[in-house]
């Protein structure tokens, strides 16, 4: 098992009242899932994407990630360990502006402390997979949605995450962008990676082995494929 | 890693063109502002440390009884040197050193050419060797050993021969003695307080045979054994005072010995003394202050700027830690960007002061050379000044913004961040309040600059020119020159005197019974002419000094004013015309014309006792003459003086001053406050304009969504404008609250220093609010138009 949540609360207090973000919920998650995250805008996909990726705090219950008790480390702890497996993907890309292509897939193995040699080797590897060595030392802005995110999902792999999250990661993109960057995740999938993707689109969903519906904070029914 | 954080610092400045080019701006007048100032300094403390016997050597002081209100003398008697080298083991070697006639400027005769001079010094023998006098011609040890012999410096000795040899030639001073030049050696440094151009032998004088306790002229350098107990030389000196001169002419009671090296920063109440070259630690500390002041200023702009530009940055740091960046990670990349901004800002800063060096000079009126610049400590302290900027300036944003969480990437909520909001604030207000109590500062010292100028001094001495007729020949010479000048149109009257207002008056003790033991110290001139008329001179009782005294008449006419008067227990002006006056002139002096008090001095000072006077049998001598003219064309004026000048006294070097100029002189450090002031504020003002202008940008961007929904609703450019402008002009409001009593109470003090001064207006405050106001609106309002026009369905639109 690669990550448990048992009975997960997050809420905020409005007008003295609770508004629970998230409501109860479990989760299990076996190494070399896909799973889609699906629900209305509001409903905690990004909550949930947030908790599990540890970005974000919850009041009650337990998140056990890789065997180790996320609820009870701390803060520091907490970040070591999500920067030790965890990759992130971002509907806006969130790429460094100031930052060329090679370097942005560069830089996550620069606070891993990772040998000069061995981050070229690395990053040349990620560039010639993913097609887009020709683009190495052209900066985000010159390059197209599509291409961004591309970019955005090597950065993500870079250091070899055993877990890949993506909130909407095709929600800036159209439609057959995001039919690519899909079937690049399906790929990834078959090759060991567990993804977690929030999205509200069917189609998208449709390509995790398994989608759990959110609405209010509650998981609604699980279905399977 | 160094490399890539450079690069990515690197890109990150050029990214944010507009802060970088207004943080580098801010940091680099700054920093030019303290690199000039460092060098400044760095040259003012340097005074006199190149002599290789500098730690042994003092300048021996005494302080005066209470008759002369225990003030501090430089000059001592001439009995004092020889006195302390015969009894005190660990005195080593002593030199006086005394201008020639007291430091009125000489007339020199070379060959057949004229020269005036004034900074021509009698010595004793010892100061070649004290201060390290290198010859070029002849030789140190042989150069008073012939009678009469005379030593001028390298550039004297151009000035005089050109390129030619000057030993063996003669030069004749003041039409009195000739001397041969013995030798001839390298300029003095200009980081010296001696200044000598030209040294004769004291001993070949009566200044250096006459040996008495009395008259206090000579200033008096002493050389100690190395590792002398200071202490113990200084009390077995006072105890000379009682071995050597009696109870009743004991008018000083203490002897004191002041470094060499300290002569030239810490000697703000010594009095007189020959240096010229002084400075002040005074105006060192408040340079130092000021400086420090605006680089703060510029580094609070660096921050505030920094931490304005945030919004980008959030961005970036949030992806940063999601991607595995520590705090740490953050800092570092942080204080690259610092450092390297600041780098560019150092030199650019240092290339900078280069130029405006000369400008600085002349403005400020401090004296400085290039190679102030290149001082090693100046190299050392850029680097510092560097190392300090990058860690003080790179602190606040450094500490503020790492601490982003990577939520604000995915929060779409933005926190607001209220400290560091109202640190940001805080640090605008503390800019704001700088400037203004800079404005206010700037705005008394040109009020009381200007009070001083236009105050009535009680005479006048405008339309007043000096001549210099010290080295006639004759006293007939003198009296043919005066008949010469009657006669042109352009001189409205002429006095010959001892001294102008103020200049080379004798001092002297009036008493009211001739028993009485302490008198009221006056300063006394001697005259020939109509003073009242020429000086305009306000005439209380009496009249003029007499145009004649008969052959043999032995009194003293004497000519006083108010304080005097009024010490002598005079009822009234006409009470005294005719009664004696008890003075140290000589004969019996009785008083014939009273005038009104008059500012002789300095306006720091109150006007004190003043007494003309003339006599058959006077102890000082006619140096000069008054001229009153009446023609606005000067240069003819000078021209005509100094062709009447050359025909009535041919072997004298004319030499002129004009009397106004003399009393603006008394206000010259002033006048230079007043220029470094002004200088100041108006950088703090630029500099702080430019991190207000920061502010509003970073301000207009974080509200960029409600001035889009309020324009949506119908809010006019000119309502959201005003709405943008508000919250900065709260801002200089409170700066401007904070300020205020600070600059008033800073500002009082100041004008203590002036015994007649102008009063704190009020409206100097509302001045100084108002500019503040509308500097800032200015500044604001560009931003805040500029977001005001903003398309709002731009900023509506959500990513």
């Amino acid at each position: 098992m690669l990550l448990q949540l048992n009975h997960i609360y997050k809420w905020v207090k409005q007008g003295g009242k609770r508004v629970f973000l998230l409501n109860d919920i479990s989760l299990d998650v076996e190494e070399g899932e896909f799973i889609s995250i699906m629900g209305p805008s509001g409903s905690g996909k990004s909550t949930l994407l947030n908790v599990i990726g540890m970005l974000d705090e919850f009041q009650e219950g337990e998140y056990i990630f890789n065997e180790e008790p996320v609820h009870s480390l701390k803060e520091k702890q907490r970040a070591k360990l999500y920067k030790e497996y965890i990759g992130f993907v971002f509907q806006a890309y969130h790429l460094i502006d100031e930052l060329t292509v090679y370097e942005n897939i560069e830089t996550p193995l620069l606070y891993k402390n990772i040998k000069s040699s061995e981050r070229k080797a690395l990053v040349a590897d990620m560039l010639d997979r993913f097609n887009i060595v020709g683009k190495k030392d052209l900066f985000p802005a010159q390059l197209s949605g599509g291409q961004q995110q591309l970019v955005g999902i090597a950065r993500a792999l870079i250091a070899k995450p055993k877990l890949i999250l993506a909130d909407e990661p095709t929600g800036n993109l159209n439609s057959k962008q995001g039919e690519e960057i899909m079937e690049l995740f399906k790929e990834l999938n078959q090759e060991g990676v567990t993804i977690i993707q929030a999205t509200h689109s069917e189609s998208n969903a449709a390509y995790g082995n398994r989608i759990i519906h959110l609405l209010d904070g509650s998981k609604q029914h699980q279905a399977s494929n | 890693m160094l490399r890539n954080y450079i690069k990515i610092a690197w890109r990150n400045l050029k990214a944010n063109r507009l802060f970088t080019v207004l943080n580098i701006i801010g940091l680099v007048v700054g920093l030019c502002v303290c690199i000039v100032l460092f060098s400044f300094v760095n040259s003012e403390l340097s005074f006199d440390k190149m002599y290789s016997h500098a730690p042994d050597i003092y300048r021996v002081n005494m302080e005066t009884s209470e008759e002369y209100n225990f003030e501090t003398w430089a000059e001592l008697p001439n009995a004092v040197g020889p006195a302390m080298v015969k009894d005190i083991p660990q005195v080593k070697k002593m030199t006086r050193l005394i201008k020639d006639d007291f430091g009125v400027t000489a007339s020199l005769k070379i060959g057949d050419k004229n020269f005036t001079e004034d900074r021509l010094y009698l010595a004793d023998s010892a100061v070649f060797e004290m201060f390290d006098f290198k010859f070029i011609e002849g030789e140190a040890e042989n150069a008073f050993t012939n009678p009469n012999s005379i030593v001028i410096s390298e550039a004297s000795k151009e000035r005089f021969f050109g390129k030619k040899s000057a030993l063996g030639a003669f030069i004749t001073v003041n039409n009195r003695d000739t001397l041969q030049v013995s030798g001839v050696y390298k300029d003095l440094p200009e980081n010296s307080v001696i200044d000598c151009d030209m040294i004769y032998h004291i001993l070949d004088s009566w200044m250096g045979t006459d040996v008495y306790w009395s008259n206090a002229s000579y200033e008096t350098y002493v050389q100690l054994q190395p590792q002398a107990q200071v202490a113990q030389v200084e009390t077995q000196a006072t105890q000379l005072i009682d071995t050597y001169v009696p109870k009743e002419g004991q008018y000083f009671t203490q002897f004191y010995l002041q470094p060499l090296t300290k002569i030239h920063l810490y000697s703000a109440g010594i009095r007189d003394g020959y240096a010229t070259r002084l400075g002040s630690i005074t105006t060192i500390r408040s340079l130092i202050f000021l400086s420090v002041l605006v680089l703060l200023i510029a580094c609070i702009n660096y921050m505030n700027l920094a931490t304005a530009n945030s919004r980008k940055r959030r961005k970036s740091i949030g992806v940063n830690k999601v991607l595995g960046a520590t705090q740490k990670h953050m800092l570092v990349l942080f204080y690259v960007e610092t450092a390297i901004l600041a780098c560019i800002a150092v030199v650019l800063a240092y290339a900078l002061s280069f130029l405006i060096l000369p400008w600085f000079q002349s403005f400020t009126g401090n004296a400085m050379n290039f190679g102030d610049l290149l001082a090693p400590p100046i190299l050392i302290g850029l680097a510092l000044i560097w190392l300090v900027v990058t860690l003080f300036a790179g602190s606040y944003p450094a500490l503020s913004m790492t601490g982003i969480s990577p939520l604000s990437l995915v929060n779409k909520s933005r926190k607001k961040h209220t400290v560091s909001e109202f640190v940001r604030k805080g640090l605008v207000v503390f800019q704001f309040a700088a400037s203004i109590v800079l404005i206010i500062a700037v705005t008394v010292i040109i009020q009381q600059m200007d009070f001083i100028k236009n105050k009535n001094l009680g005479y006048n001495p405008d339309g007043v020119v000096a001549v210099s007729v010290k080295s006639a020949e004759s006293k007939q010479q003198i009296r043919n020159l005066e008949h010469a000048l009657n006669r042109k149109t352009y001189v409205e009257g002429i006095a010959a005197v001892q001294s102008i207002p103020g200049a080379d008056e004798s001092g002297r003790s009036v008493r009211r019974l001739s028993t009485d033991q302490t008198g009221m110290p006056i300063a006394s001139c001697r005259t020939e002419g109509n003073v009242v008329e020429t000086l305009k001179l306000k005439l209380l009782a009496g009249a003029e000094l007499p145009q004649n005294i008969p052959e043999g008449d032995s009194l003293v006419y004497t000519l006083i004013n108010e304080k005097i008067l009024s010490y002598l227990n005079y009822k009234s002006p006409e009470d005294a015309i005719g009664k004696p006056v008890n003075t140290e002139l000589g004969g019996e002096a009785i008083i014939t014309g009273v005038v009104a008090n008059f500012n002789f001095n300095s306006l720091k000072e109150d006007s004190g006792g003043y007494m003309y006077y003339k006599a058959n049998d006077a102890p000082e001598g006619i140096r000069t003459l008054l001229i009153r003219y009446n023609t606005p064309n000067l240069q003819q004026l000078i021209k005509g003086l100094e062709q009447t000048f050359n025909e009535n006294l041919p072997n004298t070097a004319f030499d002129y001053a004009f009397v106004d100029k003399h009393v603006a002189q008394l206000y010259a450090s002033e006048e230079r406050t007043a220029r470094t002031a002004t200088l100041f504020s108006v950088l703090a003002i630029f500099i702080a304009c430019l991190g207000l202008f920061g502010l509003a940008a970073f301000m207009a961007e974080q509200r960029t969504k409600e001035i889009g929904v309020r324009k949506v609703l119908g809010a006019s450019v000119a309502g959201v404008t005003a709405l943008l402008s508000k919250d900065f002009l709260k801002l200089v409001g409170i700066a401007f609250v904070l300020a205020s009593p600070f600059a008033y109470w800073i500002m009082s003090e100041w004008l203590q220093n002036f015994n007649y001064r102008t009063s704190i207006h009020f409206w100097i405050f509302g001045l100084a609010g108002l500019a503040a106001v509308l500097i800032a609106f200015v500044t604001v309002s560009f931003q805040a138009i500029k977001a005001a026009l903003q398309n709002p369905v731009k900023s509506l639109r959500t990513e």
